[in-house]
């Protein structure tokens, strides 16, 4: 053991002496010599069978439009703010389910009419950046915010990163903290029912009458007192240059999360409890219970080589772990492909596999006894596949002009992701970069 | 053994390592062959964190800020 020691510190000793130190001090360039503007849309619809909103079987149907805007500005030669706004807006059959008597018909495979059927999501990031003179020491902090009818999230963190060996390796470290809270919407029959004194007289119930089991009695459910939900992360990166082709990085994050961490509205069925329906509407046994902690531990690297003047060659791999029992492996692959110099096609596919949580068990298969359980098949065991291609447009000159900002950039991107249980999903992004004239 | 083997292959891609100048970079600046998603990924990564349980691990955000998973 001794000996492999020594070998091992001899040959990592090595590699000190193999670099040179900087004899030149290094030109002092502007970090950022201009504002910079992107302009970022998406459009993302999704389908699925297993909506948790019902208890793991329904329709996951949802479209998704989002836009952000981010402005990067120089405040001097060393300090960078950069603002990130977004605003995103959903439409779901799953979530109009939380309440599904809105509608004449009360089906899990049919959207409801009722005001959970859409959202927005709105989010505010702030960040500063400042460098050392000599551009070797970066450090920087964010203060984020966001808002969606159910949930609201406060987010800041500081992060350092030293570049060294004339700029070939880059050590950095962060951490951020979010002290989110949820707004609970819990689903109707449940709510109607607590609030009724655990009675099936009021609400909803005094305008349907409930078929299969009408002794309906989820007298387990109960309303959330802790609606906190706070995520802590410490996060370490490693970048190193290795040839003039070549270049790796890894990253190392360590996530706490605490409070409510699981979804209100999600229902859960049990297998020892006789059903009972409004229409074709199963009514809830309970919501998702889930433990108030959990520990995340995911690592991950890029490599990244230059093949030739036509081709790069870009690979991602990700090892995740966490204590609610999900191990997970991420792997992409991507391979820009220059057309010209302003046209750049790239083909890309991702593959992800996951192992089920602990506490997930399929719709009919938990028992009331339980302390945890889901329903969610987001918690399963499944494979997806990602693949799709992009397209980049880049002028260096900004010929293309919008009063005084230079089109820099445009990216198109799009995917078709298939998951193992059901679930397909299509993205399209796309991307303007602007630097102010 | 799987230890020192995974060891001695970290030290020989370290001491493969040259230090390149920074007039040497031109490969290495490349704009793809940066060492981070693409600006225009965001939405994609947004929505396998909300679909997936992985998350992190990518020199973004890490988690939270939202009520996924």
């Amino acid at each position: 053991m001794k000996i492999k020691l020594v070998l091992a510190i001899f040959l990592l000793g090595s590699t000190v002496f193999a670099q040179e130190k900087d004899s030149v001090p290094a030109f002092k360039k502007r970090v950022l010599e201009t504002t910079e503007v992107d302009f970022l849309l998406s459009y993302y619809k999704q389908d699925g069978i297993h909506s948790a909103v019902s208890g793991g079987s329904g329709t996951e149907n949802l479209t998704d439009i989002a836009s952000s805007i981010v402005v990067a500005m120089p405040l001097s030669d060393d300090e960078v703010l950069t603002v990130d706004a977004g605003l995103s807006a959903y439409s779901s059959a799953s979530s109009s389910n939380i309440n599904p008597f809105d509608s004449p018909n009360q089906n899990p495979w049919q959207a409801s009419s009722g005001a959970s059927k859409q959202d927005a999501l709105v989010n505010v990031a702030i960040s500063y950046s400042k460098s050392s003179a000599d551009r070797n020491t970066i450090w920087n902090v964010h203060l984020s915010g966001s808002n969606e009818y159910d949930y609201s999230s406060l987010g800041f963190g500081g992060g350092l990163t030293k570049e060294f060996n004339d700029k070939n390796t880059e050590v950095g470290i962060s951490a951020s903290a979010y002290l989110d809270s949820w707004r609970p919407i819990y689903p109707k029959e449940l709510e109607d029912f607590a609030k009724n004194g655990n009675s099936l007289n009021g609400g909803i119930f005094d305008n349907y009458t409930i078929t299969g089991n009408q002794n309906y009695n989820p007298a387990s459910f109960k309303f959330h007192d802790n609606k906190g939900r706070n995520s802590f992360a410490l996060s370490l990166s490693f970048s190193q240059v290795i040839n003039k082709k070549l270049q790796a990085s890894l990253f190392l994050d360590v996530l706490q999360q605490q409070g409510l961490l699981s979804t209100p509205y999600q229902r859960v069925y049990f297998k020892d409890v006789s059903n009972s329906y409004i229409d074709q509407f199963q009514l809830a046994d309970d919501i998702e219970r889930l433990p108030d902690s959990r520990f995340k531990l995911p690592i991950g690297g890029r490599l990244n080589y230059y093949i030739n003047e036509k081709f790069v060659l870009r690979t991602y791999y990700r090892f995740y772990s966490d204590n609610w029992g999900i191990q997970a492996h991420t792997i992409s692959i991507e391979v820009p492909f220059k057309i010209n110099q302003r046209f750049t096609f790239f083909p890309m596919y991702r593959f992800y596999t996951q192992t089920a949580s602990k506490y997930f068990a399929p719709s009919e298969t938990h028992l009331s006894t339980e302390v945890y359980y889901t329903s969610d098949y987001d918690l399963s065991a499944f494979n997806a596949n990602q693949y799709g291609f992009g397209l980049n447009y880049t002028d260096i000159f900004t010929d293309a002009h919008i009063w005084r900002l230079g089109l820099k950039n445009i990216d198109f991107r799009y995917n078709h992701y298939d998951r193992s249980d059901g679930l397909s999903a299509d993205i399209i992004s796309l991307g303007f970069k602007f630097i102010f004239q | 053994m799987k230890k020192l083997t995974l060891i001695i292959i970290v030290s020989i891609v370290l001491y493969s390592c040259n230090s390149v100048k920074a007039y040497e970079k031109e490969k290495i600046n490349d704009p793809d062959m940066k060492l981070a998603a693409r600006t225009s990924e965001r939405f994609e990564t947004t929505f396998q964190v909300y679909r997936e349980a992985a998350a992190g691990a990518n020199g973004g955000k890490t988690g939270g800020g939202c009520g996924c998973n």
